[in-house]
């Protein structure tokens, strides 16, 4: 086939225009091999400038197309588009940006830009010589959702999805959906009561026909690509049977093993066979075989014994699951910073130092204490602190802001004066008050006028040594207000502190499996933060809630909805574009080596161990050219950007243009 | 602990002893073959051979000082594409065991029923000069000499910088360090398999921690020397060699021949991508080319070539310094690969053919790695 390149410089108002010679650089394109016409436009993104090119594909014959502006990323997509009306093959197009790496780069010297754009122009012909049209390639998907994590972010995705009449498997590695939020008391700024706000919508999961619920589950295996994700969860053993178990609870009253309950952190026991809280979903217990007396050694039965509906099942094991989706959201949340190795705050060693966690615990009434605020002796403090940013902020520990805790620790506040009497002291040692929020400053401002004691800085020490007589019996907390510029003791009965969100602890194992990616905070990070701050790096999975950076509940449900859209996207138009530049394997070259297998960030390429053949599965392969790059002997190459492509653009690019914009 | 036992030597006669050992081996039905180095009738080089009859390995001669190739390109050749379906032992120099794992590490060679025989080397001469050492001595003549890396300077440069003369990842170890060899041999089971070999050909293994100790004595002793002389050897080289004219005056020389990937265990291509399709070019390229500098060497790309080699192959670079040998003119590539191997391998922590676990540096992705580039 004889090659008609149409070359099309864009001034892009003065953009290009105002810096170099479009006028000169389109002259000289005209001169190059195969270039049947090259024209310069105002605009060439414009409706005009896109006709332009398409009347010369009808009109000339282009079997190649060349347009000198921005860059690749903002419009080759808009001139691929126009190509492909006008009957071209999209990948027989290419763009040379002319712009960004000539006239703003080079605004200062009209000749040497001209030049550079010269040399952009002949390598971009060159690169359009070698093209070759691609099919356009797509896969079907399926409509089916995959949600790791139960909480609030997991919980509001499924729900959006479910109402949209579509499949949801909600995977959760507790024995109960809620998550994080379950545990807290009152949320701010309303001070609703979170139980009020999660129940009902735990209850609707449950309920939902579209929601298939798993719980103490995990993902043991991932695999395939947007559209058609293949996981295979690991469901384990309750030792109840889920279909026979009507959550009774005579189980769990007669069960006589008591271990410090995890959902309680410790501040009350649970049973060996339990629900973590009295409203889990499902309300089927599991029994915690480490501690269960029957799996220790045989020596008790009770739980079986006492159930109407015969639902124990000691014998019950672990099983695999396999589940096919189209999209994975993961929710998977934070886990709370433990402040024991700050020790001049002597969390562990000083009683009435207690975590916001453990707080929350306090707060909620369905907790240890019923919802009272009480030490550890009983009784109400008169007089309590709360440390702000206990683990963020902080060079030592988490450098970001948990973003949270000044609104809690204001809603801490708030709730122990209705709690105890306006006259209980509560003070806030903190570095900045961050009440960014809708409604969040004037909550604030309400703290304030309701007598609550801001001193601005850190604690430098949590002690029980006193010197006064008024600090007798009490806790004292040093610290530095830096507004007078002197240390300070402040007795207190109790000190709250506001402890950091951070990732998961098993955030590596998750970012390992789904290939996610992860900020330098250790979240998981956001294709775009900006513009795209659901999705990950790897199409069809996104990433919602805390485990994406510390959130609110507000924000955490704003980006779950936003998740359950881009999950129905998918889902409506049913089925997804794929890279039609994928790499390929010369057979005749191949090693066999495999460091294209290995360095693949999609697990995209297997070697046939019989063959000793590199493979590229196409439908996953991106065309982002690491294994071509890094394989020695060039048998893997992109296509249409095969090596001696690539060596001969270089070529062309580094010729001698001196002179030829003079 | 390593269970072991030792050859006594007879009248000074290692190779003798060493080789009734190997034939014990087929003798006692524990192997089916072997690849071993026999000394050729010409009498000027010892080749590796594969061997079936025990009556063959009366003509082994592991411990003769010359390596005419590094034998895990022949084990390449062997089991690329299939593996050996009888157990088959090598008798493989510790560099050359240290390519196979790399060559193992890129799916070049498979390990199934092959048994790793590995000996303590003290070197070896360039095929060359080896006649002129066989018109004189025997192969026990230098192995009692010892290790001579600083005093015989007819070795090979890369046997005088070598960093690892006894094997990393054998099974059974043919060893001398730490003892003296005129009198006994040592004889090592270094895994299950070493062990259940060397026991099913009658031989008494023991822990002797004794012996262990001198052993490892010994290796540190030469641990610490080898270091300095590598330093020394290292800054001399860059003296030499360092920056992009002294480099281009060492490969004045070179015709681009291409015998040193020829001879390099570890490169591994079916095809070089200096001779793929990409490096055939028209007359006008050429002379393009040559437009653009006023004047092309010819053959071109000869800097090119060896600097991309370098490139692909310096982290697994072993030091065996076949290629060097292997050069129609003398250019001193083993230095020149060693020099930039090296430095690359102590960035990934990485010793090539250490161990088959330790994946290949551009293969492993490791969170905390080079820190002091770009973003923590």
């Amino acid at each position: 086939m004889k090659r008609k390149i149409g070359v099309y410089l864009c001034h892009c108002g003065s953009n290009i225009a105002g810096y170099l010679d479009v006028a000169k650089a389109a002259d000289y394109a005209a001169t190059l091999p195969y270039v049947v016409v090259a024209r310069h436009y105002s605009f060439m993104c414009s409706d005009p400038g896109q006709d332009m090119i398409k009347k010369d594909i009808k009109e000339l014959g282009l079997n190649g197309v060349l347009v000198c502006s921005c860059s690749p990323t903002l419009h080759l997509r808009t001139f691929r588009a126009a190509c492909a009306e006008a009957g071209l093959n999209p990948h027989l197009c290419e763009m040379a940006t002319i712009r960004e790496l000539s006239s703003w780069v080079h605004s200062h010297d009209r000749v040497a830009a001209t030049e550079k754009a010269m040399a952009l122009i002949a390598a971009g012909v060159k690169r359009v010589l070698y093209r070759n049209p691609l099919e356009a390639k797509w896969a079907p998907v399926n409509p089916n959702t995959l949600i790791v994590g139960g909480g609030i972010a997991g919980i509001q995705t499924a729900l959006e999805i479910a109402s949209a009449g579509e499949k949801v498997y909600l995977v959760e590695k507790e024995p109960s959906i809620g998550g994080r939020m379950a545990q807290l008391g009152k949320t701010f700024p309303d001070l609703d009561s979170t139980e009020e706000l999660l129940i009902p919508r735990m209850e609707m999961v449950k309920t939902s026909p579209n929601i298939e619920l798993l719980t103490y589950s995990e993902i043991a295996e991932i695999g395939g690509y947007i559209g058609n994700f293949k996981t295979t969860i690991n469901k384990k053993a309750r030792c109840v049977d889920e279909t026979k178990c009507n959550g009774c609870g005579e189980c769990w009253a007669k069960c006589p093993v008591e271990v410090p309950s995890e959902f309680d952190y410790g501040m009350r026991k649970r049973k060996a066979i339990y629900i973590p809280f009295s409203k889990a979903v499902p309300k089927i217990p599991v029994i915690d075989r480490k501690n269960c007396k029957y799996f220790i050694d045989g020596s008790c039965k009770a739980c079986e014994s006492v159930c109407p509906t015969k639902a124990i099942d000691f014998k019950q094991e672990d099983k695999k699951i396999e589940i096919d989706a189209g999209a994975c959201i993961i929710s998977t949340g934070y886990d709370t910073f433990d402040p024991s190795p700050i020790t001049q705050l002597g969390y562990g060693k000083i009683d009435n130092v207690v975590t916001s966690p453990e707080f929350e615990r306090m707060l909620n009434p369905d907790g240890p204490t019923g919802g009272k605020i009480v030490m550890k002796n009983g009784a109400t403090p008169k007089s309590v602190a709360i440390a702000h940013c206990v683990g963020s902020r902080d060079q030592n520990y988490h450098q970001y802001c948990s973003r949270v805790c000044c609104m809690y620790s204001l809603k801490y506040a708030r709730l122990i004066k209705q709690q105890l009497g306006a006259d209980t002291n509560v003070y806030q040692m903190y570095i900045d008050m961050r009440c960014f929020g809708k409604g969040h400053e004037e909550f604030y401002k309400q703290a304030s006028e309701e007598g609550v004691n801001f001193i601005r800085g850190k604690i430098g020490q949590i002690s029980t040594e006193t010197i006064t007589d008024e600090e007798k019996g009490k806790l004292v907390v040093v610290c530095e207000d830096s507004l007078l510029g002197s240390m300070i003791r402040v007795p207190v009965d109790m000190v709250v502190l506001s402890v950091a969100m951070k990732p998961r602890a098993d955030t590596a194992d998750i970012s390992r499996a789904f290939l996610l990616g992860r900020s330098a905070d250790g979240f998981f990070l956001e294709r775009h933060p900006k513009l795209d701050p659901v999705g990950t790096m790897l199409d069809g999975i996104f990433a919602v809630g805390c485990c994406h950076g510390p959130k609110d509940i507000g924000d955490t449900v704003a980006q779950a909805t936003g998740a359950a859209a881009r999950a129905l996207e998918l889902i409506s138009k049913g089925r997804v574009d794929i890279e039609s530049a994928t790499a390929f394997v010369d057979e005749e070259v191949c090693a066999g080596c495999g460091v294209c297998e290995s360095i693949c960030a999609y697990s995209a390429i297997e070697v046939n161990p019989k063959t000793k053949l590199a493979k590229v599965n196409e439908a996953i392969c991106k065309g982002c050219g690491a294994c071509a790059a890094t394989c020695p002997s060039k048998a893997m190459q992109l296509k249409n950007f095969t090596h001696k492509q690539l060596i001969d653009v270089i070529d062309e690019a580094t010729k001698d243009f001196a002179g030829l914009a003079k | 602990m390593t269970k072991s036992v030792t050859l006594s030597v007879k009248d000074g006669k290692i190779r003798e002893a060493v080789n009734s050992f190997l034939k014990e081996l087929f003798n006692k039905k524990t192997i089916d073959a072997m690849l071993v180095p026999l000394a050729h009738p010409a009498g000027t080089n010892v080749v590796q051979a594969l061997v079936t009859k025990a009556v063959f390995v009366d003509k082994a001669d592991v411990f003769a000082p010359v390596m005419p190739v590094n034998s895990a390109r022949l084990i390449q050749s062997i089991t690329r594409l299939t593996t050996v379906d009888r157990k088959t032992a090598v008798v493989l120099r510790p560099c050359e065991m240290r390519a196979l794992i790399e060559l193992a590490k890129l799916k070049q060679v498979q390990l199934d029923k092959l048994v790793l025989i590995g000996i303590d080397c003290p070197g070896a001469y360039a095929v060359n000069n080896y006649p002129k050492f066989a018109a004189e001595k025997k192969s026990d003549d230098f192995v009692k000499a010892g290790f001579q890396w600083a005093e015989d300077t007819m070795l090979r440069t890369g046997c005088q910088i070598c960093e690892y003369p006894y094997p990393l990842t054998a099974d059974i170890t043919i060893g001398m360090l730490g003892l003296d060899p005129s009198k006994q041999i040592l004889i090592q089971a270094n895994s299950a398999q070493g062990e259940e070999i060397l026991s099913k050909a009658g031989m008494s293994l023991e822990i002797d921690s004794d012996l262990a100790q001198k052993r490892q004595t010994a290796i540190t002793k030469f641990a610490g020397e080898i270091k300095e002389r590598r330093k020394e050897f290292f800054e001399k080289t860059k003296r030499e060699i360092g920056g992009i004219e002294k480099l281009s005056k060492v490969f004045a020389q070179c015709i681009k021949c291409q015998n040193c990937r020829q001879a390099c265990p570890v490169c591994y291509c079916r095809e070089c991508f200096f001779i793929s399709p990409t490096f055939e070019l028209d007359a006008d390229r050429y002379l393009r080319q040559a437009e653009k500098k006023g004047a092309l060497r010819m053959p071109s790309d000869t800097l090119l070539f060896h600097l991309t080699r370098m490139n692909h192959m310096g982290n697994s670079c072993v030091g065996c310094g076949a290629c060097e040998e292997a050069c129609p003119n003398d250019i001193p590539l083993l230095k020149i690969f060693q020099l930039a191997g090296s430095e690359v391998q102590e960035l990934f922590s990485y010793v090539p053919g250490r161990s088959l676990e330790e994946s290949l540096p551009a293969t492993a992705f490791k969170e905390k790695e080079f820190e002091q580039i770009g973003e923590k």
